[in-house]
C-alpha cells in the first residue's frame, strides 16, 4: 500500500526499475479461501487479507508457518483492504467500511458507506483520504482520520444501455494524490480532481464490456483495474476483451493505455496468451513497464513496455489473482487470489 | 411426425403450407373462425375460466439458475457466496436478498428445495425436467406442456394450446417443446425470433373480404368434393383450415401494444418482461400452457455477477405477474412455475463461477392447487445434498398435474399399451397440495 509522500514519489520515479525477465516465484502459500484483497505494511512482512469467508486477517509472511490471524468480520465478501496512516480500512459487499487500528487490531469505526456492493477501497498516497467504489455507482471519498465523507463522485450510469444494473469496479489515485480514476462495467472511466471533486476527463474502453444479445442475453466484463503512470499523464485500464461464450471468463486478458486528458488511446495490449480479467495494474516507479494480474480458472502476471507497445513477459500463476501489492522499489509482487498467495521477486 | 412451428428461424422454419399439412396429418380436432379473442379477457370470462380450466405459465430459467442465489440461500457457509438471505412473509422462510419482491409474496408460492434429479447435462437434463422421465427406445414421451395442452385444451379452442418463447439461441435446441407420442396436435407454437408468430399474418395484399371469400370458395369446393364420400383425411383437412383461421385471429394476443402503457411499464422494458406479459394475455385468453424461456444462466464464470444482473429481473417480473394474475381474479387458476434443467454447484470455482449441479436444487410453484408458503425438501448446511424430502423429476410433474386437477396416474394409450402420465409408483407430493 502506497503511504509515501511527494518526495518519495520523486525518488521512486528516478529509481531504475528491475527487469521483468528476472521475475521469480519465491513463495506459494495455500489457503482454502478466496483472498480478494491484500495490503502490506511497506518494507515489512506484515500483511492484511480480505477474504471470501467475510473476514479480515493479519499475517506475517516471514513466519515459519503461515498462519493468518482473524481480526474481525464483515457480513459479506471483503473486497478491499488498504492502509491509511495508523489504520487499516476494509470494504465489503455488505456496503460497509470498517476502520481498524493497526496497533490494537480493534475495529474503531463502521460506516454504512454504500447501498450496494463495495468493489474496492484505496487510501490516497499520503494516507489522509480513503476512496471507495460500489455498485451504487458512486465513488465516495472519506477523511481517513475522522471517517467523514469528503466527496460523492457521481459520473457513472446506474444502468447499462440494456436496462440492467451496472457495476463500478475500479479506482486508483495518481501517485501525487491529486487525481482519482474510476472505471465501470460498460467501460466508462472517469478522472476526478481529488481536491474539488470535479470531473476532469473521461475515457471509454467499450471493448472491456461484452453484451450478448443473441445467445445469452446478459453481460460480462467491465473495467476491473486502473492505474496512473508515474507522471500521471497516462492511465492504464485493465479488463478482458470481447467474449464469445460469456458462460466463462474466456476473453483475452486486455490492457489499454490512454492519454486521459485527450481521451486518446496510446497503447493497446489485446492479449494473446491468457484468458481472464486483469484485476490489478501497477507501473514500475520509472514508468518503464506496466504490470497487470488477474485470471480465470488460472492466473497470470503480464508485463508491458507501454512506450514501445511491447509485451515483455507473460507469466502463468497457479491461481486467479484478485489483488496484488507491489513494493515501492518494484522488486517484490505479492499476489492474493483463489486459495493461494504468491510472492514473486524481480532482481 | 413433423413438429408444428411458426418461429421462422433457420433451424425451425416451417412454412404455412407445411404447418397445414402437419396439422392435418395430426388429426386436428378443433373448429371455428375466431375474431373475438379479446372478449375472453373480460371478467365474466375469467370467472368461467376459474370454474373450468387451469392454465400454466412456466418461467424456464434455461442454463440452470443457482438455487443458492434464489430459493435456497446458504449465507455464511463457505459455499454460500456473497449474498445475504432475507426473511419473507412466511415465518421462518428466507430467500436470497436478490429477490426482495418475491420475499413479500412467498405466501403465494411453494418452494421445492429437495430436487435431486441426477442429470447435470443441459440437453438430457432439460428433457428430463420437461417430461418427468427418460424416453424409451422407440417411445418419446410428451413434455408437460403437451400433456397440459391435451388435458386442458378446449375442443372449441380458438387459440393455440401450447406456446413456447425461446428467443436466445443458447440452449434452444437442447429441449424444444415436444409432444412425443401425442403427436403434432399438441406440439408447441414456438416463437424464437419475434414475440409475434410469423407466417400466420394475413398478407397485406389480401383484404379481409378476399380472405373470407377464398375460405368460402375452399369450403364450397370441399363440400362438392365430399359429397358422397367419407374421408377422415378430408375432414381433418377442413378442421385444420378452420383452426389456422382461429390462430390467425389470435395474433393480437401477442401484441403488447394492446395493453396500456401503465401495464407495460409495470412489467418492465426487457424482452423477458414483454414475453411474460404476452404469456399472461395468452393464458387469460385460454391458452393452457405457455413456456417463457429466459436464457442463459449457465454461470461457470462470474456466477454472482450473472445472478446480480439476472435475478432482480426475475424477481420483478415474477412478482409483477403474480400480482397481475391476482388482480384479474386468476391467482387460483393460473399456475406459475420457475424451473430449469438443473441448479448450480455449491462449490465456487476459480472464475467465481458455479457449475452444473442436479443433486440438490430448487424450483417454485405458485397458484392453482398448491399450498402457498409451503417449503418441501431440505438441503444440508452447505447445499451439497438433500437431507429431507427428496424429489425427482417424475414426482415433480405428478405434483404439478395433481395441483392442476389432472390425475397423474391417468393412462394414455399407444395402441393397446397403457401409458400413465408419470411412471408407475410415482405419486404427487401431498404435503404441498391444497
Amino acid at each position: 500500500m502506497d503511504t509515501g509522500n511527494h518526495h518519495l514519489q520523486s525518488v521512486r520515479e528516478h529509481m531504475a526499475a528491475p527487469k521483468p525477465d528476472s521475475l521469480k516465484l519465491i513463495k506459494d502459500l495455500q489457503r482454502p479461501v478466496i483472498q480478494f484483497s491484500v495490503a502490506r505494511i511497506p518494507d515489512s512482512d506484515a500483511i492484511y487479507l480480505g477474504c471470501s469467508d467475510f473476514k479480515v486477517y493479519s499475517a506475517n509472511l516471514g513466519a515459519t508457518k503461515f498462519e493468518p490471524r482473524e481480526l474481525y468480520e464483515h457480513e459479506s465478501y471483503v473486497t478491499g483492504v488498504t492502509l491509511a496512516g495508523l489504520n487499516l480500512v476494509s470494504g465489503s459487499y455488505d456496503g460497509k467500511l470498517k476502520w481498524c487500528a493497526i496497533e490494537t487490531g480493534q475495529v474503531i469505526r463502521t460506516v454504512d458507506a454504500h447501498a450496494k456492493w463495495i468493489r474496492d477501497v484505496l487510501a490516497s498516497p499520503d494516507g489522509k483520504l480513503v476512496a471507495s467504489v460500489a455498485d451504487d455507482m458512486v465513488c465516495r471519498v472519506w477523511n481517513a482520520i475522522t471517517g467523514e465523507l469528503v466527496h460523492e463522485l457521481r459520473g457513472h450510469k446506474e444502468t447499462t444501455p440494456h436496462n440492467f444494473t451496472s457495476m463500478l469496479y475500479a479506482l486508483t489515485f495518481s501517485p501525487d494524490g491529486k487525481l482519482l480514476a474510476t472505471g465501470d462495467k460498460v467501460g466508462h472511466v472517469v478522472v476526478w480532481d481529488v481536491q474539488s471533486g470535479k470531473q476532469l476527463g473521461a475515457v471509454e474502453a467499450p471493448v472491456m464490456y461484452t453484451w450478448d444479445k443473441v445467445q445469452r442475453l446478459h453481460s460480462i466484463g467491465g473495467v476491473r483495474s486502473v492505474a496512473f503512470s508515474p507522471d500521471s499523464k497516462s492511465l492504464a485500464v485493465g479488463g478482458m476483451g470481447k467474449v464469445g461464450n460469456i458462460d466463462h471468463l474466456e476473453g483475452k486478458a486486455r490492457v489499454e493505455v490512454y492519454d486521459w486528458q485527450s481521451g486518446n488511446r496510446i497503447a493497446e495490449f489485446p492479449g494473446d496468451k491468457f484468458a481472464g480479467l486483469v484485476n490489478r495494474l501497477a507501473w514500475a516507479p520509472d514508468g518503464s513497464w506496466l504490470v497487470g494480474a488477474g485470471g480465470a480458472g488460472e492466473g497470470f502476471l503480464l508485463f508491458f513496455d507501454v512506450a514501445n507497445k511491447k509485451t515483455l513477459r507473460q507469466e502463468k500463476l497457479p491461481m486467479h489473482v484478485h489483488d496484488f501489492e507491489i513494493s515501492d522499489d518494484a522488486r517484490e509482487i505479492l499476489c492474493a487470489g483463489h486459495n493461494r498467495i504468491t510472492i514473486h521477486r524481480l532482481s | 411426425m413433423p413438429r408444428i412451428s411458426f418461429c421462422g428461424s433457420a433451424d425451425h422454419a416451417v412454412n404455412r403450407r407445411a404447418f397445414l399439412g402437419s396439422a392435418a396429418a395430426g388429426g386436428v380436432s378443433l373448429a371455428a373462425d375466431m375474431t373475438a379473442i379479446n372478449a375472453l379477457a373480460a371478467p365474466a370470462v375469467n370467472g368461467a375460466l376459474k370454474n373450468n380450466q387451469k392454465r400454466v405459465i412456466l418461467l424456464w430459467l434455461a442454463g440452470g439458475a443457482s438455487q443458492l442465489e434464489t430459493w435456497d440461500p446458504k449465507p455464511g457457509a463457505s459455499t454460500g457466496g456473497p449474498f445475504r438471505a432475507i426473511p419473507t412473509d412466511v415465518p421462518g422462510l428466507h430467500i436470497s436478498e436478490l429477490m426482495p419482491k418475491m420475499a413479500s409474496r412467498m405466501k403465494t408460492t411453494c418452494v421445492i428445495r429437495g430436487l435431486n434429479t441426477k442429470n447435470g447435462d443441459h440437453g438430457s437434463g432439460a428433457q428430463l425436467m420437461m417430461r418427468g422421465r427418460r424416453d424409451e427406445a422407440g417411445l418419446k414421451y410428451p413434455d408437460m406442456g403437451a400433456v397440459i395442452a391435451r388435458e386442458m385444451g378446449l375442443l372449441e379452442s380458438k387459440v393455440p394450446d401450447y406456446v413456447a418463447f425461446y428467443t436466445q439461441t443458447e440452449g434452444r435446441g437442447f429441449a424444444p417443446g415436444d409432444s412425443g407420442f401425442l403427436g403434432a396436435r399438441y406440439a408447441p407454437m414456438e416463437l424464437t425470433t419475434n414475440n409475434v408468430p410469423e407466417f400466420v399474418r394475413k398478407l397485406d395484399g389480401i383484404s379481409e373480404l378476399d380472405h373470407e371469400e377464398r375460405a368460402g370458395l375452399r369450403t364450397l369446393l370441399s363440400k362438392e368434393f365430399a359429397r358422397g364420400r367419407s374421408s377422415e383425411t378430408l375432414s381433418s383437412q377442413n378442421e385444420a383450415y378452420q383452426r389456422v383461421r382461429g390462430i390467425m385471429a389470435s395474433e393480437k394476443l401477442f401484441d403488447i401494444s394492446q395493453e396500456s402503457q401503465k401495464v407495460r411499464d409495470r412489467y418492465g422494458p426487457t424482452q423477458f418482461a414483454e414475453q411474460v406479459l404476452i404469456a399472461r394475455r395468452l393464458v387469460e385468453a385460454g391458452v393452457p400452457f405457455v413456456r417463457v424461456a429466459r436464457a442463459w444462466w449457465d454461470s461457470h464464470g462470474q456466477n454472482f455477477e450473472t445472478h446480480q444482473e439476472m435475478v432482480p429481473e426475475l424477481d420483478h417480473i415474477m412478482a409483477t405477474l403474480l400480482d397481475d394474475l391476482a388482480e384479474r381474479g386468476l391467482a387460483d387458476d393460473v399456475m406459475v412455475l420457475t424451473l430449469a434443467e438443473f441448479g448450480r454447484t455449491p462449490g465456487i470455482n476459480a472464475s467465481l463461477g458455479r457449475d452444473h449441479f442436479a443433486s440438490a436444487w430448487s424450483m417454485t410453484i405458485s397458484g392453482c392447487g398448491i399450498k402457498g408458503g409451503s417449503v418441501y425438501g431440505k438441503t444440508d448446511a452447505k447445499g451439497n445434498k438433500v437431507t429431507h424430502e427428496e424429489v425427482d423429476a417424475g414426482t415433480l410433474l405428478a405434483t404439478i398435474y395433481a395441483a392442476l386437477g389432472i390425475n397423474p396416474h391417468k393412462n394414455y394409450y399407444l395402441g393397446a399399451r397403457p401409458l400413465p402420465l408419470v411412471n408407475p409408483g410415482i405419486d404427487a407430493i401431498q404435503a404441498v397440495l391444497k
